[in-house]
């Protein structure tokens, strides 16, 4: 690697940025995810015509599938890594702190535990729907994975459901800070726009997790 | 005087550390006859001339100008870099805004990069390292051209003097969750990058000072903005974002180099 | 007649030409011989910084010490108003002649002409350089730099930033120290307070300070000593010096063979916060600006109970109008400060502590709008409010003198060179550009003067032409130096008496502030010097310092500034006693016009008065340095 580059990924400013990009890039994925979701809402062949137009583009879902590793992988360990060092740097702890209102908020002092809680669900998350049950079904003569009842029968336990309605209030925190955030690091921040910026931030954020417990809870409500 | 006023009573919790080696432990302490006219500093000389009288250790904090404006003072007030007023350092702080029979908690400054040296004194050398890796223009003196030759719109020299107005007191990496010592870099890095004067070496300069600021084991920015809400001098997250951007332009655009000497 | 020792140097010729000429005929320092040579340079304020920073550039070693934990907080950063040059960027008839010929005026002639030209002469570099260093100076929206008037002078030449015009000026100085530190030519010692001079051969060779942070005491060589130490206003215990600001290293000097000069020449400011109690530790300046529209007045009549912003105008006594109608509430500095306490006196201050003035913006409120001011004053009012408690848009603030700035200082010829060779005294801490009265904006423009365009001619020149000894810290003039130090500690630490340190400073300071203050007479003088004797053998037995010597003991730092605080209070009561005169900040009652101004005896007293130390015992013997004007006419300044 030459010099540049390895300043940069090893730079605090650097890994901030890597953070960031890889913060909003999933945070893209989550709005897709979500309009796909919708189609849970129109019933049981609209969704599964959906999953399965995704997975039979081929190497596209295999590229796809690997960049959306990547990018989890580097916010995670970065973001792991940067955490140790915060908490390094801090030194001993305050035997009081308090903070001023006018800074720290909830959703910025728990990044890394709402992180971690995206982190686990989302290996939940993976196993439970796309290694979970497979049931197959037939829509207007083709066959195709049933991944609509496998969703439906996830969503009838309370406990299921209350899981991921939690994590996506985790969800909504994390992004809440987040996405805003990643603008003021790669240097964006302006008297008018940032603070619309900011609000955009939690609309993005209320709109995503909010989406998808709605969804959830929609689906445990109506029943399979 | 207005020794009739001086009718408070404070209860003091302080970290007393007889040096860097030593065991530290709070203290409890009673002040009487305080007066709500007395800065914050003021009730510590008082303090500190009865500890004299009774032959007792005075309590060693850092101050000097108590106006504001030399950075010196650093003490966490019940848990807030300077007692969390806005725009207000610690010498500034005065004891009206406190009540009579309130206990008050004074830590000094914690960060891994701000070793203590005695009671409430820490070492912020680090700072100066972070400006010695480059927060300065390179004019030798008698160099200079003609103080008008370059042009500077007075919004631009307005936004440059809100960063300049930086005391270096350290409040932010106080205060910052992670011991980040950002808001103070990224003002330095600011000022000269919005100034004609600091354009030749802004590249050089935002690489040079985030490498001594990371080599210096202080943390990284999560944009808490606690530095921000802290910081006496109000300076605002806006300069760290612009030496976000000077560092980010630095790493794409610019490159040294190496070449043999010139034989000069 | 000029004393032997006091030769000023000054070069002959024209004024106009003198610097030049001197610059032309001063000697070099080759550039491969430069690092061959060391300097200390104590103090890193405008001065100190400005004149490591240029040295080491030039190539010389500099070891620069500080008593902060780092060179940019030295006090030249409380500055708020700003510094003149002569550049007439607003074209309104400004010149380096003119600058020359105000300072000398407002000093009341008892400054060095040529050091004063040279001051004026090279103000317009300063400028070009901080800009070059990234001092945002207040700009205009077309770019260019702004200006205003300042202390009723009747040009704009003061350039600012806004109220902190000290802090951006000494940030670039300790800029570019940082720039050379990483270049490896300086070496900073900070939190190192200069304990003594040691003198070899009659040549500054080298310092022994104190490191706060251990208690050590170090001894470092070198090949001439800077002192940049500032001024010594604590001696008055509240002044609106930093808390460490201190008098030890030019004191010390001064007991080596360095000659005081003028030390009762101080300034006292008209427009600080006043004193609110017994435990008061600094005054606060509010900047000088603030006259421009504020009104200063007092109740008519004593016993005065109404809120001020209730008392009508025909109950209003305002005295600047009253006394000074054409310059009103814009009187200069001394003349502001006396009259105020000239109504305190008559009893009709206000406030607590009946110490006070008020400072009224009604007028000027109802006028522009509190928008306006707001815009002018509002960080101002802001600290005002901070400290006080008052909302000054709605109540009168309240103003009070207080000491701000010693013109005084060590004596230095015109290679800013002491008494003793080798040993370079700049800014505050020398005595040479104010004369007996400093214009305002005008102590940033003397330290950065000395420190960038001054001493590094002046030292190359005594480098090269003087031989040098090469010796080692191991030197018996080093090791007596630190054993003085050492028994003069260990009897403070030793004496474990009743008092601590701060009482006697108190005390202290009360005696300079009611007798060697604004106004001065005979017999308070002399009542002043029994008095501070006194104090001074009362220290020397009972005073309290808790503690040991190596260790972070910062009530022992306290009693060495004590201890020369009270010797050089003594011999600032002598000097006023000696001149038998009023000029600038030293007003002698019985010396004053009969509509109660400033009488100047420029028949016996057109001179400087520069002080030997002759031991603890004996008298300090007064020498006279006698001042020659040939391009200014001597004249009474006039504020009416």
């Amino acid at each position: 690697m030459s010099s540049a580059v390895s300043r940069y990924f090893t730079s605090s400013i650097g890994r901030k940025q890597l953070i960031a990009l890889t913060g909003l890039g999933l945070c893209g994925f989550l709005v897709a995810h979500l309009l796909g979701n919708f189609t849970l809402f129109i019933g049981s062949d609209a969704f599964n015509i959906y999953a399965h137009k995704l997975m039979s583009l081929g190497p596209l879902v295999y590229i796809a599938e690997a960049g959306l590793a990547a990018m989890f992988a580097l916010h995670l360990g970065l973001a792991i890594k940067m955490t140790i060092e915060n908490k390094t740097a801090r030194g001993q702890k305050y035997y009081m702190k308090t903070r001023t209102g006018r800074g720290e908020t909830l959703m910025s002092a728990t990044m890394p535990y709402t992180g971690l809680i995206l982190f686990v669900f989302l290996i939940l998350h993976i196993l439970q729907f796309k290694f979970g049950p497979v049931y197959n079904t037939e829509v207007d003569g083709v066959f195709m994975r049933d991944l609509y009842r496998t969703v439906v029968e996830y969503f009838q336990s309370p406990l299921n459901t209350a899981w991921y309605v939690i994590a996506m209030a985790a969800a909504a925190m994390h992004t809440a800070h987040g996405f805003q955030s990643a603008f003021q690091t790669f240097g964006f921040n302006h008297g008018t726009w940032t603070p619309k910026l900011k609000i955009l931030g939690i609309a993005y954020a209320v709109f995503v997790a909010g989406g998808f417990a709605a969804v959830s809870i929609f689906l445990h409500v109506k029943g399979a | 005087m207005s020794d009739a006023t001086a009718n408070m009573t404070i209860y003091l919790k302080v970290w007393r550390q007889a040096s860097a080696a030593a065991e530290g432990k709070f203290v409890d302490y009673k002040v009487d006859h305080v007066s709500p006219d007395m800065s914050f500093l003021e009730m510590f000389d008082v303090l500190n001339d009865q500890l004299v009288k009774k032959g007792e250790a005075p309590i060693a904090f850092d101050h000097d100008c108590r106006e504001g404006i030399c950075g010196m003072c650093s003490m966490m007030i019940n848990g807030k870099a300077h007692g969390g007023e806005k725009g207000t350092t610690t010498c500034q702080l005065h004891m009206r805004k406190f009540k009579s029979g309130d206990a008050i908690v004074v830590e000094p400054w914690r960060a891994k990069a701000f070793p203590l040296v005695k009671d409430l004194v820490v070492d912020r050398s680090a700072f100066d390292k972070i400006i010695q890796a480059g927060g300065y223009t390179t004019a030798q003196t008698g160099n200079a051209p003609d103080a008008n030759a370059n042009l500077i719109p007075k919004t631009v020299a307005d936004e440059a003097m809100d960063a300049a107005a930086c005391i270096g007191c350290g409040a932010c990496v106080a205060s910052c969750p992670n011991g980040s010592a950002m808001l103070f870099m990224g003002a330095k890095i600011s000022q000269l990058a919005l100034l004609p004067q600091g354009q030749p070496e802004a590249p050089r300069r935002a690489l040079n000072m985030v490498k001594s600021h990371d080599e210096l084991l202080f943390g990284n920015c999560t944009n808490h903005a606690e530095c921000e809400a802290t910081c006496p001098k109000e300076i605002g997250l806006e300069h760290i974002a612009r030496m976000n951007r000077e560092y980010t332009k630095a790493t794409f655009t610019y490159h040294e180099k190496v070449r043999g000497g010139d034989g000069a | 007649m000029t004393s032997s020792k006091l030769d000023s140097k000054v070069p002959s010729g024209d004024l106009y030409a003198k610097w030049d000429k001197h610059k032309f005929e001063s000697k070099l320092v080759n550039p491969a011989n430069k690092r061959k040579f060391t300097v200390i340079v104590v103090g890193t304020g405008l001065a100190g910084g400005s004149a490591a920073a240029t040295l080491a550039e030039l190539g010389y070693n500099v070891h620069a010490f500080c008593i902060q934990d780092t060179p940019r907080r030295a006090h030249s950063i409380a500055a708020q108003g700003g510094i003149n040059a002569a550049k007439n960027y607003q074209n309104d008839g400004d010149s380096i002649k003119r600058l020359f010929y105000d300072t000398i005026k407002g000093g009341d002639y008892r400054a060095r002409e040529a050091n004063v030209y040279r001051l004026a002469q090279v103000s317009n570099n300063i400028i070009d350089q901080m800009v070059a260093q990234g001092v945002p100076f207040a700009r205009e929206y077309g770019g260019y730099l702004d200006n205003r008037s300042f202390g009723g002078s009747q040009v704009s030449r003061t350039f600012y930033a806004r109220g902190q015009t000290g802090q951006q000026l000494l940030l670039g100085a300790y800029s570019g120290m940082m720039k050379m530190v990483n270049k490896g030519k300086i070496k900073m010692f900070t939190r190192r307070e200069m304990m003594d001079l040691v003198v070899v051969n009659n040549q500054a060779r080298g310092i022994i300070v104190r490191n706060h942070v251990t208690g050590e005491l170090e001894r470092h060589v070198a090949d001439a000593v800077l002192l940049c130490t500032g001024g010594y206003g604590n001696v008055f215990f509240l002044s609106t010096n930093a808390m460490a600001s201190n008098v030890t290293a030019a004191w010390r000097s001064h007991k080596r063979g360095a000659y005081m000069a003028n030390p009762c020449f101080t300034q006292i400011h008209p427009t600080c916060i006043p004193v609110h109690g017994d435990y008061q530790s600094k005054l606060t300046l509010m900047s000088e600006s603030l006259r421009n529209d504020g009104r200063v007045w007092v109740p008519k009549k004593q016993g005065e109970t109404r809120k001020p912003e209730d008392i009508p105008d025909e109950d209003r006594d305002y005295y600047l109008e009253r006394v000074y109608p054409s310059f009103g509430n814009l009187a200069p500095r001394d003349v502001s400060s006396r009259q105020a306490k000239y109504r305190c006196d008559e009893g009709l201050g206000v406030g607590s502590t009946k110490k006070a003035v008020y400072l009224d913006f009604r007028d000027a409120i109802k006028r522009d709008g509190a928008g306006t001011i707001a815009g002018k004053y509002g960080n101002l009012f802001e600290m005002y409010e901070r400290i006080v408690g008052e909302d000054p848009y709605k109540t009168p603030m309240m103003i009070y003198p207080a000491v701000h700035y010693t013109m005084g200082g060590l004596w230095v010829d015109y290679n800013l060179q002491s008494t003793i060779p080798g040993l370079h005294v700049l800014g505050e801490a020398n005595f040479s550009d104010h004369g007996a009265n400093r214009l305002g904006a005008s102590a940033l423009m003397q330290g950065l003067a000395d420190g960038y365009f001054v001493i590094p001619y002046t030292l190359g020149n005594y480098l090269a032409s003087n031989k040098i000894d090469k010796i080692t810290t191991d030197h018996d003039a080093f090791k007596e130096a630190e054993t003085r130090v050492r028994m003069a500690d260990n009897k403070l630490l030793g004496l474990k008496g009743k008092r601590s340190v701060d009482d006697f400073h108190k005390a202290l300071g009360h005696i300079m502030w009611e007798e060697v203050g604004m106004a001065r007479k005979e017999a308070g003088l002399k009542k002043a010097i029994t008095g501070i004797r006194k104090l001074k053998e009362e220290f020397w037995q009972d005073v309290n310092v808790p503690g040991g010597e190596n260790e972070y003991n910062f009530e022992l730092h306290k009693a060495g500034r004590v201890a020369d605080f009270l010797e050089l209070g003594e011999l600032m009561a002598l000097d006023a006693l000696e001149r038998n005169e009023s000029c600038g900040g030293h007003f002698r009652e019985e010396y004053q016009t009969p509509d109660g101004e400033a009488a100047r005896d420029d028949e016996k007293y057109c001179h400087v008065a520069a002080w030997e130390w002759s031991g603890e015992k004996a008298a300090p013997i007064r020498h006279v340095e006698e001042l020659k004007f040939e391009n200014v006419q001597l004249a009474t300044r006039s504020y009416k």
